[in-house]
């Protein structure tokens, strides 16, 4: 039997628990009850009552006014959501309002998107008829941060930017402060914005219905002729963001309700970070070196160039002397591209990409265990675990807007293991903070594991149904001298056993690990351990379990998916195998080459031992991302031919021989596949800026012009025609299926898609049980006499990576510089100050930066960021990989510091 | 209201509660310091924002309360028994303006003259002899008096629990069956006397059902209607019976911890209440395993900090939560979830007051007394304006003029009006006496609200239009500023009817009318939806006093004279 309910006498169909407003809304539309409290991504508050209706419960009684944004529906309700009475009311409130509130609508900055004007002009009201009395029209504004404002002289008090600081960043930076009529906006301790704890992620901005609380581009907006959807490429979050434009500008950027990535929500770097897409810095036309300096040239120049070296140099010394690394940042369909002409047209498997030095152990490690290199869960299943376990990660800056999900959860009290050397922030809210010395990893896991085992809290039917292995793994689980391991770690070996027992012990528990797991010695052997938690405890295949990667880059997960690796083609296939490399032919129409190609770190040596003569990137500063500096610049100096697809200038491009200009996401369309496997649509918000073009686009031209006919970039045709033809989890993904939110692959025939990996069985059948025992990094059997601390790199939340986006917006005046942590303790021994510039030494060369006393990092250790790219940092970090998936150990440098020496 | 600062304020418990932390640091100047403030906002891993603005709030935390010595009461029944203006005068020339604060109703409302010094409330004779209060001399301490009698059964106002009773009542609880005794409840009819009348039982009923381990009971001794004292003498003088009456509660829902909020402007009533509970804690009536029992109780004492809307229930749990207490939208109710998102029930200090008897005497002997429908006793509290001012227990069904004339002694000076139930109760005016008796029904029968019953009398020569601008000042000064109609109507009111006593100005009374609809209609809580009560009754009961302050009826000249 359907449940009713009446509007207006006229019967309609309830859904249990939805609230009054949300019925009305689903039937008659979004706008037909006015509103200024309510908000899509905030609970129910009742405080502007606009949304009065008249109810009548259950036959012919008396009619009764209540708020329906926050009455549940009741079967049988009679509902009048516009009687005469409700009118009046309506009109009699936002009369009220009027009162307090400056009549300057024509010269106000939100002129034409203020939800009070569009309501006031809905009630129909005429004027106010109250005489002039008390009001708030002298609150001063607030111009001290570079992208958030307010002006609380136009506030109504609705609480909104409170609940959102709240409900959605979870940052608590809002409140009221006083009490009735003088209720007012602080920020902190009534401060400024800039001031102010504010993390500056616009959610306030967004959900202010007036101007009260503003941003400095949502004026502009106004002037928008038409907005765009598309998707932020700072992170593999992988947030749609809806971009208003006018003639080829971009004016601002919101966060689109209904995504189901983000919720309407965004970090700073999606939301206001994009002023950097028309800097004047852009490179506007390709440049060929010629004596030996960088001039402009043509693109017809620049291709024929391009193609005649690169032939000359195949044809010398065969196409394995030739390599591409491909980016993360670029879109599905451009690294498919770039693959298919490093192997196609090329003819060499010397395809790699900056995965490499972020995640490639975690592709790897999870391949191994599971057969299938991708997060097995969705981030929406945070809702439906019990506790999470946070490993060598720090996604309140580094994956924001999971961040910012993750912290609402533990701060209402779920369970939260974090094992990272820094305090990061969410261990705050944390039950459980193993603070282990940076290299320990797979130490603190393995003694986790041995816990779990010999509390007999493992799930013997999990391991029975759905593992091998396990009879061997147990063994040297066991036979592990735990006091050594303790010691190796530093973590208190009761607090070990204590998070092991309550991950175990959880009705659901779900992992989440970034760089802090991967860039290491052990990286890949550490991912395999995590991935040996979740089976031995059976958290896998269901909701809100599994092992799940924080994707750095947007496009980490499809950049791999689409075959940009120097062993397997797109689709995780084998190119040793030659059933693989018929099937790759056949598409192709040209042989691909068997013997695997070069890592980049194995590129650059093979360019250093003079065996890789030409090199292809697209979009990456390697001098900047690579470790050790001198050793890459070596490399980049050794290559006869080397070609850059770029934004800006960079270190980098100071070595090209040809600069390629290309196009910023803004300007292209494609696909990016974030961090829970979803396939997202990037729509071209503008034209390519005058003098660029798309990356794929680009790799095209080339493909085309060594002779291989290639159609021009057109990602729905790639996807359609090749992509999913060759990706068999790709098989079901077309252009106009994957809709606004995407679809998470494997994605069948039919276009189903698939929230949770390994329901039922692993790719390879049976999960697979490794024991690793923990290996100590030659970095530090090496060098920790010398250099007895340990610096650990990490990431800020204002910037991107070696931040050439970043920089070039107003982020830098929020944060400004890299500097250097360092315990009291430390410092103290050094005789250093707060805020002094320390020299940091390591065994390949030294740095200065600004050093912090904080208590974030323990004794022993310090870290810094990597975002500006005068300190070279990297010049600093180690030759030392992840044995097997080369993967390098920014994570661990040994470095001791010392006060700057006072020149004369 | 938010669900992470509850959870945040949670995890530390009731042991180290941040509302208690909060007014604290308030006390060695009268506001806390934003350095403190700091680190209790990083203690308790909630935002500075947080607790700024909740200091902000309270009339004893927020900044302008710094420096304040002494504070003169600006309740109704002060107001209207006109001692105020003498006792700030006399204030005066021992402290300068700025050292002046004010407090809203000390429970002085039989004596007047009403003011808080230095942790103790004095009245009436105290006023004469300031020096003498201020240097603490002995006899001096401002203890009152006033008459306390019942007419009928006395089971709240007979001769107070004593210890050894109270052990007593405790070992018959122990030996009952929660079930059973909740099924007693539910016989016995028992009602909210916190104003609302709401049937005790389904909201303990609710809150015993409501999955989850750890619930709270939570005593409302919030009593901020002025005029009423009826809740401070409980408190004060039947501290036991109270407690018992929370305990009986606790074990009804399931609750392991208590809590009583008690009102800052009753210092007395926390000293006396923290003492019973130590006393409680060690006679072994308290604490865990109760008795050999399986019950584990434990009573939290916490002192308010000046906020009437801190007597609403929500508010209240945010309160405690050290939140901002503002009101919050139900559902979801207390009952499922309430303080630190756990299911609670609150009750008034009354209603608990009355389970002792239900517990002992059963349900159906509760129920014998009053009327079908209001069944038990009811506290009233009578302020100067009658011979007899104090507390007294009446069956409910009671005749109104019995309670005045028998109990009260009638009035000692000429009265026009009663204001009954609190400043959101009706305005009765004295011919309407007859028509009423103590219970809900015939109040809400007859356009009024039986409330928590107090009785302020309004002098026949207080001018009505200035009391009504009171009750809009009272509702601007405690609103808790959510919600829209409330936060700007209740200062609009106050303003139009403040402009039609100053100026030559008349209130249009369809914009008058507009508002008291908007306020009624659209609050949020029931004290912006409840002011419009007292104002209608004003309207249409002394309609010719107040006819020359609107428009459409005589002229403005026909105001008094002083009024302009
Ligand atoms: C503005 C306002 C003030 C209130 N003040 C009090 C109060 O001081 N004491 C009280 O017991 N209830 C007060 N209440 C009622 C409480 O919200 C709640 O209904 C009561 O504590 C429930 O207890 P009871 O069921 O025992 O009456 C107030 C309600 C409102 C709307
Ligand atoms: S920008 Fe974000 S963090 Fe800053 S105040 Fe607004 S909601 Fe809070
Ligand atoms: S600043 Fe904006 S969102 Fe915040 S309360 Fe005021 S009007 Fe509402
Ligand atoms: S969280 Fe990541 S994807 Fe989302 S806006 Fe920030 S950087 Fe972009
Ligand atoms: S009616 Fe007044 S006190 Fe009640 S919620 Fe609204 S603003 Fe607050
Ligand atoms: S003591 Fe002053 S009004 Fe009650």
């Amino acid at each position: 039997m359907k449940k009713l309910a009446y509007i207006n006498d006229k019967a309609y169909e309830i859904k249990e628990g939805e609230t009054i407003l949300s019925f009305i809304r689903r039937q008659l539309g979004a706008d037909y009850v006015p509103t200024l409290c309510d908000a899509p991504n905030l609970e129910p508050f009742g405080s502007c009552r606009v949304c009065s209706v008249e109810v009548v419960r259950s036959g012919n009684g008396h009619p009764k006014t209540v708020a329906s944004c926050h009455t549940p529906i009741e079967e049988g309700l009679q509902i009048y959501p516009d009687s005469p009475a409700i009118q009046t009311l309506r009109r009699n409130i936002i009369e009220l309002v009027l009162t307090d509130h400056p009549l300057d609508c024509l010269t106000c900055a939100a002129n034409g998107d203020c939800e009070l004007q569009t309501v006031a002009a809905k009630v129909g009201i005429r004027q106010v008829r109250y005489p002039q009395g008390r009001n708030h029209l002298d609150r001063e504004r607030d111009d001290s941060h570079p992208y958030m404002t307010s002006n609380l002289s136009k506030c109504i008090n609705c609480y909104r930017c409170v609940r959102a600081c709240d409900e959605v960043q979870g940052e608590l930076v809002l409140s009221m402060a006083g009490r009735g009529f003088d209720n007012r906006i602080i920020k902190s301790m009534d401060t400024t914005y800039a001031e102010s704890e504010c993390v500056s992620c616009g959610a306030c901005s967004q959900a202010c219905p007036t101007d009260a609380i503003s941003d400095v581009f949502s004026m502009a907006a106004l002037n928008a002729t038409d907005t765009v959807r598309t998707v932020c490429t700072y992170c593999g979050v992988g947030c749609n963001l809806e971009v208003s434009k006018r003639d080829n500008q971009v004016l601002s950027i919101k966060a689109p309700y209904d995504a189901e990535v983000n919720h309407g929500h965004t970090c700073l770097k999606g939301r206001y970070a994009f002023r950097f897409y028309n800097h004047p810095d852009r490179l506007r036309s390709p440049m060929i070196r010629r004596n030996g300096k960088l001039e402009e040239a043509s693109w017809e120049e620049a291709y024929d160039y391009i193609a005649t070296r690169l032939s000359d140099i195949k044809a010398k010394h065969g196409p394995d002397a030739i390599g591409g690394i491909s980016s993360a940042r670029c879109t599905n369909e451009e690294n498919y591209l770039m693959q298919k002409f490093i192997r196609a047209v090329i003819g060499t498997n010397n395809i790699d990409g900056c995965a490499r030095v972020c995640h490639a152990p975690t592709a790897l490690g999870m391949q191994r265990t599971f057969g299938t290199g991708a997060a097995t869960n969705s981030i929406e299943d945070l809702k439906h675990t019990e506790c999470i376990m946070l490993i060598g990660a720090n996604p309140t800056a580094g994956h924001p807007v999971t961040g910012a999900k993750i912290k609402q959860q533990v701060m209402k009290g779920k369970t939260l293991i974090v094992i990272d050397p820094r305090k990061i922030p969410l261990t705050r809210y944390a039950k459980y903070h193993l603070q282990l010395r940076p290299g320990t990893n797979v130490a603190v896991l393995n003694m986790m594991l041995y816990y779990i085992v010999s509390e007999g809290l493992e799930d013997k039917s999990f391991i029975a149904n759905r593992t091998e292995g396990y009879e061997d793994f147990r063994k040297h689980i066991l036979a592990q001298n735990i006091d050594e391991l303790e010691a190796i770690c530093g973590v208190d070996r009761k607090l070990v056993r204590e998070a092991a027992i309550a991950y175990a012990s959880a009705g659901a528990a779900m992992s989440f690990h970034g760089l802090g797991v991967t860039e290491h010695f052990q990286g890949t052997y550490g991912v395999m351990l995590i991935a040996d938690l979740a089976m031995i405890t059976g958290n896998i295949g269901r909701k809100g379990v599994g092992v799940n990667p924080l994707r750095g880059q947007n496009n980490v997960q499809g950049m791999a998916d689409m075959g940009v690796q120097p062993h397997l083609g797109p689709g995780y296939l084998d190119v040793n195998d030659s059933a693989v490399r018929q099937l790759y032919e056949d598409i192709y129409g040209v042989p691909v080459p068997e013997a695997p190609g070069l890592k980049v770190p194995d590129m650059l040596k093979a360019s250093r031992e003079g065996k890789l003569k030409a090199l292809w990137i697209m979009g990456e500063d390697v001098i900047q991302t690579e470790p050790n500096t001198n050793n890459v610049r070596t490399a980049l100096e050794s290559l006869e031919f080397f070609v850059v697809q770029e934004l800006f200038h960079s270190d980098t491009t100071e070595y090209a021989d040809v600069i390629l200009p290309a196009s910023s996401f803004f300007e292209k369309s494609g696909t990016f596949t974030n961090g829970e496997r979803r396939i997202q649509r990037v729509n071209r918000v503008i034209e390519p800026l005058a003098g660029t073009k798309p990356d794929g686009q680009i790799v095209v031209d080339i493909m085309n012009r060594m002779g291989y006919p290639q159609p021009d970039y057109d990602p729905a045709q790639l996807l359609e025609e090749e992509i999913s033809q060759v990706v068999p989890f790709f098989k079901g993904v077309r252009w106009d299926r994957l809709g606004e939110n995407g679809l998470q692959w494997p994605v069948a025939e039919d276009g189903s898609d698939t929230k949770i990996l390994h329901t039922t069985t692993f790719k390879i059948g049976k999960g697979r049980f490794h024991f690793k025992e923990f290996e100590e990094s030659r970095e530090l059997l090496e060098n920790a006499d010398q250099f007895p601390l340990i610096l650990t790199t990490n990431r800020g939340l204002e910037h991107y990576n070696s931040g050439s986006m970043t920089r070039r917006t107003s982020n830098p005046r929020i944060l400004s510089e890299d500097v250097l942590l360092l315990h009291p303790q430390d410092a103290r021994k050094r005789n250093i100050d707060d805020g002094e510039i320390v020299t940091l030494r390591s065994p390949r060369g030294s740095i200065t930066l600004r050093a912090k006393i904080s208590e974030v990092v323990k004794p022993g250790v310090v870290s810094t960021t990597f975002h500006f790219p005068e300190n070279y940092v990297n010049n600093i970090t180690s030759s030392v990989y992840d044995a097997d998936a080369k993967c390098p150990e920014y994570k661990v440098v040994a470095v001791d510091i010392e006060k700057l020496a006072v020149s004369s | 209201m938010s669900k992470n600062l509850s959870a945040l304020s949670g995890r530390q418990g009731l042991h180290n509660n941040l509302f208690e932390r909060l007014g604290q640091l308030s006390e060695p100047t009268g506001a806390p310091e934003k350095e403190d403030l700091q680190k209790l906002a990083d203690e308790f891993l909630v935002g500075s924002a947080n607790v700024y603005g909740a200091a902000t709030f309270y009339d004893f935390t927020r900044p302008e309360n710094k420096g304040k010595k002494i504070y003169v009461c600006n309740g109704s029944a002060c107001l209207a028994a006109g001692t105020q203006d003498k006792l700030r005068a006399n204030l005066s020339t021992h402290f300068s303006e700025e050292e002046i604060g004010e407090m809203c109703c000390l429970g002085r409302c039989h004596e007047n003259s009403a003011f808080h010094y230095q942790g103790h409330n004095y009245s009436g004779e105290n006023m004469a002899r300031l020096e003498q209060v201020i240097a603490r001399e002995p006899g001096c301490d401002g203890r009152d008096k006033y008459r306390v009698a019942s007419r009928g059964r006395a089971i709240l106002s007979g001769p107070a629990l004593t210890p050894a009773a109270c052990s007593q009542v405790v070992e018959t609880l122990l030996a009952q069956d929660p079930e059973n005794l909740l099924a007693s409840i539910r016989t016995s009819g028992l009602r909210g006397r916190g104003g609302a009348g709401f049937p005790s039982y389904f909201k303990m009923d609710a809150c015993r059902k409501a999955p989850g381990d750890t619930k709270f009971i939570v005593c409302n001794a919030d009593e901020g209607d002025p005029g009423s004292f009826s809740d401070r003498y409980l408190l004060e003088q039947q501290p036991l019976l109270v407690l018992a009456g929370l305990m009986i509660a606790g074990y009804v829902v399931g609750a392991a911890y208590g809590v009583i909020y008690i009102r800052a402007e009753y210092p007395e009533s926390v000293d006396i209440i923290e003492k019973a509970v130590a006393d409680m804690k060690s006679q072994g009536l308290l604490g865990e395993g109760i008795k050999g029992s399986h019950f584990n109780f434990d009573i939290k004492v916490i002192k308010a900090r000046g906020a009437y809307i801190c007597g609403e229930e929500t508010a209240l749990l945010a309160s405690i939560e050290g939140q901002r207490p503002e009101v919050r939208v139900r559902p979801p109710y207390p009952a499922q979830s309430g303080l630190f998102g756990k299911p609670t029930v609150v009750n008034n200090v009354e209603t608990l007051a009355n389970l002792p008897y239900i517990l002992t005497q059963g349900g159906e002997a509760y129920a014998a007394m009053g009327t079908p429908k209001s069944t038990g006793t009811k506290l009233i509290s009578l302020d100067s304006s009658f011979r007899n001012p104090g507390v007294y227990e009446v069956s409910m069904g009671t005749p109104l003029s019995v309670v005045i004339e028998e109990l009260g002694g009638g009035f000692h000076r000429e009265v026009k009006a009663l204001h009954i139930g609190g400043p959101l109760g009706g305005l009765v005016p004295v011919q309407k006496i007859p028509d009423l008796t103590v219970d809900f029904e015939s109040f809400a029968q007859n356009g009024f609200m039986l409330g928590h019953a107090s009785i302020i009398g309004i002098p026949e020569e207080f001018p009505m239009i200035a009391y009504l601008e009171h009750l809009f000042a009272f509702t601007a000064h405690e609103s808790c500023g959510k919600c829209f109609p409330c936060r700007l109507g209740s200062v609009r009111g106050q303003e139009l009817l403040h402009k039609a006593q100053t100026e030559s100005y008349q209130v249009d009374p369809v914009l008058f009318n507009d508002l008291l609809t908007t306020l009624e209609k659209g609050s949020l809580c029931a004290l912006g939806g409840g002011i419009p009560l007292p104002v209608r009754n004003a309207l249409q009961y002394f309609a010719e006093e107040l006819s020359p302050y609107f428009q459409g009826s005589r002229q403005a000249a026909s105001k008094p004279a002083n009024a302009i």
